[in-house]
């Protein structure tokens, strides 16, 4: 705690340092403010949320909250991209801010955010940096400043500790709460000093720090020129004290620029407002914690909030949280049924303590409690297997609060779209009761209408419906069904999620239209880009859509791969069948003929391809002649050159070579002889390729298994090669034959039996009635033969 | 004891002088009956910053126990609580050498120890009896041999429990009651029959968990104990300071004038840790070998590739010599470790050594030697 006396202006501005998400740091900034009553509180944060700030003090917003920020670059003024953008800078009942937020609501004093508005940080940092780094959920919050240096890594390792967070809650909770505030606040600043010298200057550049420390410097100083005509006019000196709260890295830089110890050259490129938005939303303690992978400061939320809770002159706060964790931790532990008893909860208390006693904290920790619970609740090896406790410890640490936000809070017009949209299809949008609701699809226009939005809903990941069953067009499954059940529920996720999203779209379509494009960006296959537009189908959206197609064409120009384009064309040819019934009709002529196109000219290179590929790339030809015998008329000759081009090499795969026999015979442009004529060429070959007779039947019976029944030819020289195969390959090309009868229908096989009996002299009935041979008969003759040959040789 | 007439003095005599120094200095709260104060015992296992001042002397506490120092905390708030203290995880993590480090600093000796076999009956643990005064006086105080636990508890000492696991079950579970009642009966003295522990009194058992032939505890005892789980050494550069420490320390004993050569201490530190984790520095995928690649075997690799330099080779240590030990340790499971170890070699140290150069080149052509 610094404070300096600007005596142009004869006004007192007292810097606090903070680190965002302190209990102890949050208490002394309470009692500083209790005791300096200034006329003016400024805190950290960018300044196009000072509205919000009535609502945040607000008595019915409970934390953990967060305030979202968001940025629309039509103009391209971050990047060439001209991306969406967003942020969010949460709050925790111990966060600093928030606290000196509440007691100026309390006290009746001005509060205000000085930060750069969202979108001018964001142009201030250099690519991959701070705010711009590619993360998932980017954080207002700039903590990791205060712990990345060297100089800490020196100083936990002389101090025998282990992280950072270890460092700050030894020196600056546990025993940061037993300080004056004037102490507290001058080991931090001492603390920061050290580790801004250790920063260097060009990481503070790309960061954007001294942009927006020249940035909150000016604001500062034009508050403190408005509160010295203020208090010129009260006489009283109250009046003129501001106290500034303040990330404890940029602390030391606002104080020599509001000093005039240094000049900055604030660069004046300001961005507008009406591409930028700001909402507060609920957040969780999950989404909170640090070890998420948020970085949202200090980890543990649950653990610090119950700290926080307990703080008072006197108390032992860590004490009692640390033993309240350990017995509702092995209440949870016995409930899963493992053993635990009262006195395992004494022995991990004595444990905590002792090892705080033996680390010279006062008190035990967060780090004390989980080496008790390691010590003393686990029995055995620790590994997976006995690890619960302390998993369960984990939970109970990061809390399950969720926040809530008062009536009065602004909601984005996404969420207005969406309750407009629930109410116009009778959803019940605030029942958090699961709900059911069964919609024919095709048959009533409005029930299409009401899937399309609840697709919608859930392709912005909302978390509010989920359907249970229907047709799936991703999955390829239950084609035949003709209604989807839905289910929905609502909690206050989805209108965090709503928020989250709202960056993309004012309604729920424009978002899911917007997020498409966006995913359509990434790198993918074209049977994946396809994939995603069979959603956009099922979504029913419509319009904008050219730079979908655009950009699916160019994933199909892109794609080399044989089976991925497959996929994709599979997608196209569902799509188009199912446009009248889905009453959605997408563009999908010319994707279509492109990927027949792209596909057929591939397909003579997919001659020798491995058994394991023959099935999808069999799919493929019949796909092919399908589609080339409706939707693609144009490609027919193309389709059936390239087949001819396949046939001749010989070595072709048998299992396609049967499927392109196949095809060109039910197309009329071979003969059943011809057929038979390229089956009789592997009868008749070496015994490796009477072998691979099987998979040209499979290949065969895919596509024309009708040849079959056509005069005795295949039967008989099915029969022929059954005939010359031992025992042992027979059971090898079992799998294969059987896969090849497969495609055949019950009437069918009985009829290729009595076909396969005549061969013998024998008829179909005389089959079913021959006597059943037992295995133990087979092996008696065998052994009859074996011995009357032995006696007539002697 | 003299130091330097055994091979292997225990711990309270090696560091007798640290020992005495620390006590002198210690100023910290003791647990009743303990030699030192907690914080010393700390201090004692993962050294100090600062040198020690006693007698005219400085002395610097080296850290004797790499790995984790919470692990270290844990263990000795343990054994001032209430309840024993069990040592578990795989073989050759110094879990021995930690509970003789804790032992001999908490109450000055590591050698009340019960070494467990799957031989190992209830007089071994308790007490036994000297037949021919029992025929002459009857059951009576000085007839008795006390063994370990009843030393310990009578003393109010550290009782060591080497390899438990390797006792059989029913065996191990006598200690369950001396546990939780801190009082041995002994029926036959009748009257004066039962023993009460003096404070002080503590168990620390070490037990295996991967090796063949173990049995598993009861929950019972398993509840009258704490567990730390010691996990090997999981950084290269840490292994190769380990190596080269007890080497060097191991050299010193059998008076061989030599020191751990950094480069090869390195490269044996960097095999070891590479086979256990199954994956090179350079990313590539190993086989991992089944056989128990700890860093104690690493080190008797390394002393005996020495000892061979010392005696065959003119104090100079080969890599040959190190590539044939090798052989010797890895190939004890079974036959595919040699295999897996060869295969080591065709793809991680060929590339290192012609990426390194120098010690990994004549690393990578010694192994005309695994076969």
């Amino acid at each position: 705690m610094e404070t300096i006396l600007r005596s142009k202006e004869m006004v007192e501005i007292t810097f606090l340092p903070i680190r965002h998400h302190s209990p102890a740091c949050a208490w002394h900034v309470k009692q500083v403010i209790e005791e300096l009553r200034p006329a003016l509180l400024l805190v950290e944060g960018p300044c196009n949320a000072n509205e919000l700030i009535p609502l945040m003090t607000d008595e019915e917003t409970k934390a953990p909250f967060s305030v979202y920020y968001s940025y629309r670059d039509r103009m391209g003024r971050i990047s060439g991209e001209k991306g969406h953008y967003r942020c969010y800078y949460p709050f925790l009942d111990y966060s600093p801010e928030l606290v000196a937020l509440r007691e100026g609501g309390k006290l009746g004093i001005e509060t205000a955010f000085i930060d750069l508005p969202y979108a001018e940080i964001l142009a201030a940092t250099r690519q991959g940096r701070g705010l711009l780094q590619d993360v998932e959920k980017p954080n207002y919050n700039d903590d990791y400043l205060l712990s990345r240096n060297r100089y800490l890594q020196q100083l936990c390792e002389k101090a025998g500790l282990r992280s950072f967070d270890e460092f700050w809650e030894k020196y600056f909770e546990i025993r940061g709460i037993r300080e004056t505030s004037e102490t507290w606040f001058s080991h931090l600043s001492t603390y920061c000093e050290l580790a801004r010298r250790d920063t260097p200057q060009e990481a503070l550049e790309a960061e954007g720090c001294l942009e927006r420390e020249a940035f909150m410097a000016a604001r500062i100083l034009e508050h403190a020129k408005r509160l010295s005509v203020r208090g010129e006019k009260a006489g009283s000196d109250a009046c003129r004290r501001i106290v500034v709260v303040t990330g404890g890295f940029h602390t030391a830089g606002l104080k020599s620029l509001v000093s005039g110890e240094q000049k900055s050259d604030l660069q004046k490129k300001r961005i507008g407002a009406e591409d930028q938005e700001v909402y507060i939303m609920p957040y969780s303690m999950e989404a909170a914690d640090a070890l998420n992978g948020y970085a949202s400061g200090m980890p543990c939320p649950g653990f610090y909030q119950k700290i926080w809770e307990g703080l008072e002159p006197g108390a032992f706060p860590y004490h009692e949280t640390v033993l309240d964790m350990l017995v509702t931790t092995g209440k949870a532990v016995r409930r899963k049924s493992e053993l635990l008893s009262t006195y395992d909860e004494i022995c991990a208390l004595q444990m905590a303590d002792g090892l705080a006693a033996l680390r010279g904290k006062p008190e035990p920790g967060a780090y004390e409690l989980r080496d008790a619970v390691l010590s003393a609740f686990i029995k055995g090896e620790c590994n997976l297997a006995t690890d619960q406790p302390l998993r369960i410890l984990k939970e109970q640490m990061t809390g399950r609060q969720m926040g809530k936000l008062g009536k009065d809070a602004a909601v984005p017009p996404i969420i207005c779209d969406f309750e407009i949209q629930c109410k116009r299809f009778g959803i019940k949008s605030r029942s958090v009761l699961e709900s059911e609701v069964t919609l024919s699809l095709f048959a009533v226009e409005k029930h299409r209408c009401m899937s399309m939005f609840l697709q919608r809903v859930v392709f912005l990941q909302t978390g509010f419906a989920r359907r249970i069953k229907g047709p799936n067009l991703q999955q390829k499954k239950d084609h035949n069904l003709i209604r989807e059940i839905w289910k929905y529920k609502w909690n206050t996720q989805v209108s965090a999620a709503l928020i989250d999203v709202s960056v993309y779209g004012g309604t729920v379509e424009e978002a899911a239209v917007s997020m498409t494009k966006q995913r359509l960006q990434q790198d993918m296959d074209a049977g994946t880009g396809a994939m995603l537009l069979t959603q956009v189908f099922e979504m029913g959206l419509e319009v904008q859509m050219e730079p979908v197609y655009q950009r699916v064409h160019e994933l199909l120009l892109q794609d080399a791969d044989f089976y991925s384009l497959t996929r994709a064309l599979q997608y196209f040819l569902d799509m188009q069948r199912l446009q009248g019934l889905y009453r959605t009709h997408l563009e999908l002529d010319g994707l279509t003929m492109m990927c027949c196109q792209k596909l057929i000219t591939c397909l003579p290179s997919m001659t020798r391809i491995r058994d394991e590929d023959s099935e999808k790339c069999m799919n493929a030809c019949k796909l092919l002649y399908q589609i080339t015998g409706h939707e693609c008329r144009s490609l027919q000759e193309m389709f059936f050159e390239a087949l001819t081009v396949m046939e001749q090499d010989t070595q072709l795969h048998p299992g396609l070579d049967g499927c392109i026999h196949g095809i060109l015979y039910g197309s009329g442009r071979e003969t059943s002889e011809d057929a038979a004529g390229a089956c009789r060429s592997y009868l008749l070959g070496t015994h490796e390729q009477l072998l691979k007779i099987a998979r040209f039947f499979r290949g065969l019976f895919f596509t024309a298994r009708d040849l079959v029944f056509i005069g005795s030819q295949f039967t008989g020289m099915l029969d022929h090669f059954l005939g010359s195969v031992e025992g042992t390959e027979f059971m090898e090309l079992l799998p294969e034959l059987r896969m090849a009868f497969g495609y055949f229908t019950p009437g069918e096989i009985d009829r290729i039996a009595e076909m396969a009996a005549g061969l013998h002299g024998k008829t179909g009935e005389a089959l079913q009635r021959a006597k059943e041979v037992l295995p133990g008969w087979y092996t008696y003759g065998k052994e009859l033969d074996a011995y009357v040959m032995a006696m007539w040789k002697d | 004891m003299e130091a330097g007439k055994l091979i292997k003095p225990p711990v309270e005599v090696r560091y007798a002088q640290e020992l005495e120094a620390l006590r002198a200095v210690d100023d910290g709260i003791r647990p009743e009956n303990w030699k030192m104060s907690p914080r010393a015992v700390r201090t004692f296992i993962l050294g100090s910053r600062e040198p020690i001042e006693y007698n005219g002397r400085s002395y610097q506490i080296q850290k004797k126990y790499f790995g984790n120092d919470a692990l270290v905390e844990r263990c000795i708030i343990t054994l001032a609580g209430n309840r024993g203290l069990m040592l578990v995880g795989e073989p050759g993590t110094a879990k021995t050498m930690l509970s003789e480090l804790l032992s001999a600093a908490v109450s000055g000796v590591s050698t009340n120890t019960i070494q467990g076999t799957a031989g190992t009956t209830e007089d071994m643990i308790k007490y036994s009896w000297n037949y021919a005064l029992l025929l002459a006086k009857g059951p009576a105080r000085e007839a008795l041999v006390p063994a370990p636990l009843y030393i310990g508890m009578e003393k109010g000492v550290i009782t060591r429990f080497e390899e438990i696991t390797r006792t059989p079950a029913e065996i191990q579970d006598s200690l369950i009651s001396v546990l939780s009642d801190k009082v041995l009966n002994v029926p036959e003295l009748e009257e004066d029959g039962f023993l009460f522990a003096r404070p002080g009194f503590n168990v620390i058992g070490t037990a295996n968990t991967r090796d063949k032939g173990v049995n598993e505890m009861s929950s019972a005892l398993k509840r009258r104990f704490n567990f730390e789980t010691v996990m090997p050494v999981r950084e290269a550069a840490l292994e190769k300071q380990i190596i080269q420490n007890e080497v060097n320390a191991l050299a010193e004993e059998a008076h061989i004038q030599m020191q751990a050569d950094e480069d090869v201490a390195e490269i044996l530190a960097s095999t070891y840790h590479e086979l256990r984790e199954g994956i090179s520095s350079y990313g590539h995928r190993i086989d991992k070998p089944a056989a128990v690649m700890s860093t104690a075997e690493a080190v008797s690799v390394y002393y005996q590739t020495m000892i061979t330099g010392y005696y065959y080779g003119n104090g100079s240590i080969s890599v040959d010599a190190l590539v044939q030990n090798l052989v010797g340790a890895v190939s004890k499971e079974n036959k595919e470790d040699l295999e897996k170890v060869k295969a080591y070699f065709n793809t991680v140290i060929r590339d290192k050594s012609s990426k390194e150069g120098g010690v990994w080149k004549q690393y990578y052509e010694a192994k005309k030697w695994l076969k």
